[in-house]
């Protein structure tokens, strides 16, 4: 009797383990397909504000420390390329690896750190936002060259770059000429080797880039100038 | 296959050079940079470089300017220059451009029939100069009044204290530094008798530790704030923020810690309770070189016209001050600050650990409070309890916002207490400056009158009937300045205006003079880190246009003391500084000779023998410590600094039912002071076109508010109508909202309270309530 009451127990025992492994296990499967967002931004965050310095922790690239490989270089005419416009997402240049994985498992392979892809012969760019992992949600394939119908949309022109074209002074840090909005992170597209010749920064170790470069253009209230008035200001006119 | 190799051998020399470079750039960042910099110009500009101060914010950069065929064409960084080593910020590198603006003061302007008729320059001296003596004449010395500036330059400052306190004989000057320093400067003298900080900028390249109390340094001191951040990469210092808003700066720091506004004198307190709980005290240091005082409780807050306040100390010794503590236990003041009881012991443990060393930053977060002077004591205390104090990378360090509130202001002593050396209520300083400047003793008053808002006060009661501001913006920058604008309008009082550009202030004057700008003079700065330093004329000013300390003198000669102001047109700045230079004589503060300054990129007081003192009461950097221990507080009789009893005091005004936001003020790295400089940079307006009233994402969700909406904020004195910002540059706590002051067509002073600190008379722009509504 006693050794039956023994086997019986002992196989609850077993069962009631075999229910908790088997529960743990399922709600680790949930979490492992549960994307986390890769960074947790120290202290704080203002997603207008807190991109600038990322990539600065130490664990992440050394920019100040990259070498230029001059045969393998992206020229701004490449960066434009891939976007319908400039501000546009840029398409997938090329074939994707696996049609329903997103994220951390494969387009962050290479495009939160960068490196050189030995199949495509160029490094990968890196991108600006990592903490979005849905990156398809915005970034498309180019699967055709053809249209379904004839289309007349004109590329915008992309802002343009080069000494005295976005500097007021002479040698003064150039006005940022684009939207900020998703590309808070500047040493991202402009620095390491993946970064465009034509914009990237000669100084990628100063951190904190919108201590000199603040955006060119923000759009400006009207002002009611019924009750800004200064006297003189015929005055000064004549 | 050749060509390869030759390519892969040019690869790995590039990468050699580059990293030679990269490895010089990190040792001697900013040299490397300047250079950058210049080989962005093309080869046919044929620029005359020649060096000065920055002149925006009191850091002090030295900056390089360019100039071609007589016009300032471009800014560099000066990489001589200890202090930015090259590097500038985005407000440095254009701070040329607003000389062109259009609307520039050219020629003086005088109000006749209601009108301002273009008048010549000597003229219009004329007229200040006899509405000063007929004003002096019929209603006393008293009732004139002059309102400088810590942007003024160190001879200016020196010219406007001798022609009031010396010539005219009144203690009627005070300057804006009242609103922005004063606190840290009654901070300074009770704790230590000395103004100014003790360490200096190299703290940054030693230190373990930042902790920046109330101070977004990335926006308001962002060039120390990169030198943060660069010994962040290289050496993994760590930044801590504690503020009471999240900005750029809690972003880039290792742990951001919000506080209910005013409690950081109860978290202070607490972090003390901590380290002398913990046993963390450095016993042999408070020994020596500490005394325990305590002082008057229930201050006020100087609300009323005539409010008087003179504190009284008391010596206490460690076991009554340990008993004070007790009501700051972590878990006592966690309760109403905010702060977790974690995040309290963290931070003491941080200024506790004796293997570390702590810088702690602050500026108009502790200074603009109605308990200004006790928070500066209070982060004092936690230095002096720990002995981190007066050695390479460690030790309190107060910021300053102007470039000049150090130098001209606090030195040159342009407050109404104040002279060049001590202070007016002292017979022998009084003596000092009477042989100084060649006068009769008995001509200087010995009491102090109206500090900054008091004086406006006096110009609303009537009681000052004229008033020369210069240098600075009142109308924008005073507190309540609902009530200050219709003062300065009233018949009663004549307003005499100079300055570059025209302002708000400007508009209410009777005459206006046409200043110099900066580099259309010469003159000399001095920086938060005791900096001196010194600037020659680089270009012409335009049209009738006179740099302010030459408009004092002119004044000064045609009310008759042309015998006390005998300096040359041509050369009047060194003769004023060399003047000036024998009220600091001594190991304690002796000046720089002009002929270093005008050489180097400034020099630190005290100047002894020839080299800077980089740390003050240190002995083994400080030849003016005579006690023959390692420490010497010399500014107190007995050379001991003071750790003092200060408890927590609510705000005089708070969130309630009608009005149930927190309105903090401050700026953005764009603009500086009231912007009338600022915004004539179309780089530094076009980032920043206007203010904005920044709200807590669920703050503005609540009320139905979208970001770009216009939002009227109203408190019991005024309102201001201006457009939401949600998640943009800077985040408040729930139930307060954030609104930048350089906007003078957003005058949100109109609607800030002119409470100060009883102590130091430093009005609090970042505490009063408000209700916000749809516009």
């Amino acid at each position: 009797m006693k050794k039956r009451l023994g086997i019986i127990s002992f196989f609850v025992i077993i069962f009631i383990a075999f229910i908790v492994v088997w529960n743990h296990s399922y709600q680790q499967g949930l979490e492992e397909a549960y994307m986390p967002v890769i960074e947790t931004p120290t202290g704080n965050f203002i997603p207008s504000e807190s991109g600038v310095f990322r990539r600065f922790d130490g664990t992440s690239i050394d920019y100040a420390n990259m070498p230029v490989d001059e045969n393998h270089q992206r020229t701004l005419k490449d960066y434009y390329e891939n976007k319908a416009y400039p501000g546009a997402p840029p398409s997938i240049p090329h074939p994707v690896a696996k049609e329903r994985s997103f994220g951390g498992n494969t387009c962050l392979q290479c495009h939160q750190s960068g490196g050189f892809v030995e199949k495509f012969n160029a490094y990968a760019p890196i991108t600006p936002h990592p903490e979005m992992v849905n990156c398809r949600q915005c970034h498309v394939t180019k699967n055709t060259t053809t249209t379904f119908k004839e289309f007349a949309f004109s590329k915008p022109q992309p802002p343009k770059v080069g000494e005295g074209v976005n500097n007021a002074l002479i040698g003064s840090p150039p006005m940022i000429p684009h939207q900020l909005q998703m590309r808070n992170n500047c040493i991202s597209c402009h620095a390491g080797p993946s970064a465009p010749i034509e914009i990237r920064v000669s100084h990628p170790e100063r951190v904190n880039c919108r201590q000199c470069h603040v955006p060119k253009e923000k759009k400006q209230l009207e002002i009611d100038e019924s009750n800004f008035f200064r006297q003189f200001d015929d005055l000064n006119e004549k | 296959m050749n060509e390869s190799l030759t390519n892969r051998r040019v690869f790995i020399k590039k990468m050699a050079m580059l990293s030679a470079m990269t490895a010089a750039a990190s040792m001697f960042p900013g040299i490397l940079f300047a250079s950058e910099q210049e080989a962005g110009i093309p080869a046919d500009a044929n620029l005359d470089w020649k060096k000065g101060p920055c002149r925006f914010c009191g850091v002090g950069c030295g900056i390089l300017v360019g100039t071609e065929n007589g016009k300032a064409v471009a800014v560099k960084g000066d990489p001589n220059s200890s202090v930015n080593k090259g590097l500038l910020c985005v407000k440095g590198y254009h701070q040329i451009m607003c000389i062109q603006s259009k609307d520039r003061l050219t020629h003086a302007l005088v109000k006749k029939n209601g009108k301002y008729v273009q008048t010549p320059i000597n003229e219009a001296l004329d007229i200040v100069a006899n509405k000063m003596k007929e004003t002096i004449a019929n209603h006393g010395k008293d009732s004139v009044a002059m309102y400088t500036s810590g942007q003024s330059t160190i001879p200016e400052g020196y010219v406007a204290s001798k022609l009031m306190k010396g010539a005219i004989g009144t203690n009627n000057l005070d300057c804006n530094a009242r609103l922005c320093m004063a606190s840290a400067v009654t901070g300074f003298l009770t704790t230590f008798g000395a103004d100014e900080p003790m360490g200096c900028y190299e703290d940054i390249d030693h230190a373990d530790y930042f902790i920046t109390w109330g101070n977004n340094m990335a926006e308001m001191h962002p060039v120390l704030f990169s030198r943060m951040l660069e010994q962040k990469t290289r050496r993994g210092v760590k930044i801590i923020d504690f503020a009471t808003r999240t900005t750029r700066s809690s972003t880039a720091s290792d742990r951001s810690i919000l506080f209910e506004p005013q409690t950081d004198l109860a978290v202070a307190n607490a972090i003390c309770y901590e380290i002398i709980k913990n046993g963390w005290v450095n016993k042999s240091f408070v020994e020596k070189h500490c005394s325990f005082s305590k002082g008057l409780t229930n201050m006020g807050y100087g609300l009323e016209d005539n409010y008087k306040f003179k504190d009284k100390p008391e010596k206490i010794d460690f076991e009554a001050y340990k008993e004070f503590l007790k009501d700051y236990s972590p878990e006592k003041v966690s309760k109403y600050s905010k702060v977790s009881v974690k995040d309290i012991k963290y931070l003491a443990a941080i200024y506790g650990n004796p293997n570390k060393k702590v810088v702690s930053y602050w500026c108009m977060g502790m200074n603009q409070h109605t308990r200004g002077t006790w928070m500066n004591n209070l982060v004092y205390n936690i230095h002096l309890l720990t002995g981190k104090i007066s050695q390479p990378g460690n030790g309190p360090f107060s910021l300053t916002g102007q470039p000049s509130a150090c130098g001209t202001a606090r030195e040159v002593g342009t407050f109404t207490h104040k002279l060049p050396h001590g202070v007016v209520m002292n017979k022998k300083d009084r003596e000092m400056a009477a042989r100084i400047w060649k006068v009769p003793v008995e001509g200087i008053p010995s009491k102090p009158t109206y500090h900054a808002t008091e004086m406006f006060r006096a110009v609303d009661r009537g009681d000052i009937k004229f008033i020369w501001t210069q240098a600075t913006n009142p109308l924008v920058s005073l507190p309540k300045t609902g009530r200050y604008r219709p003062a300065m309008e009233k018949k009663s009082c004549f307003v005499v205006v100079s300055d570059v550009f025209p302002t708000p202030t400007s508009d209410v004057a009777d005459v206006i003079l046409p200043a110099s700008w900066h580099i259309e003079k010469s003159g000399l700065y001095g920086n938060s880190e005791r900096r001196t330093q010194h600037w020659d004329k680089m270009v012409e000013g335009p049209g009738e246009t006179m740099d302010d300390a030459w408009m004092f003198i002119e004044v000064a000669k045609r009310m008759g003391y042309g015998d006390l102001f005998p300096y040359s047109k041509e050369n009047h700045v060194e003769e004023i500084y060399n003047e000036y230079r024998q009220f600091h004589e001594g190991a304690k503060h002796g000046m720089a000779p002009l002929e270093v300054l005008k050489k180097e990129s400034g020099a630190i007081w005290p100047y002894v023998d020839g080299k800077s003192t980089q740390w003050r009461f240190n002995s083994k950097y400080d030849p003016a410590c005579s006690n023959g221990e390692d420490f010497h507080f010399y500014g107190k009789p007995d050379g001991k600094a003071i750790i003092w009893q200060r408890p927590f005091e609510d705000a005089p005004e708070k969130p309630d039912q009608e009005y149930p936001f927190w309105l903090n003020t401050g700026r953005v790295i764009e603009h500086w002071h009231t912007g009338s400089m600022t915004r004539r940079i179309p780089v530094l307006h076009q980032a920043m076109p206007n203010a904005y009233v920044e709200f807590h994402p669920d703050d503005a969700k609540s009320l139905g508010i979208r970001n770009g909406e216009n939002v009227k904020v109203t408190s019991r004195r005024g309102s201001c109508t201006l457009p939401a910002s949600i998640n943009e540059r800077g985040l408040p706590t729930k139930g307060q909202v954030f609104v930048p002051f350089f906007d003078e067509n957003m005058l949100i002073n109109d609607v800030t309270l002119d409470a100060f600190c009883p102590i130091s008379k430093e009005p609090d722009y970042k505490k009063c309530a408000v209700k916000v509504q749809k516009a």
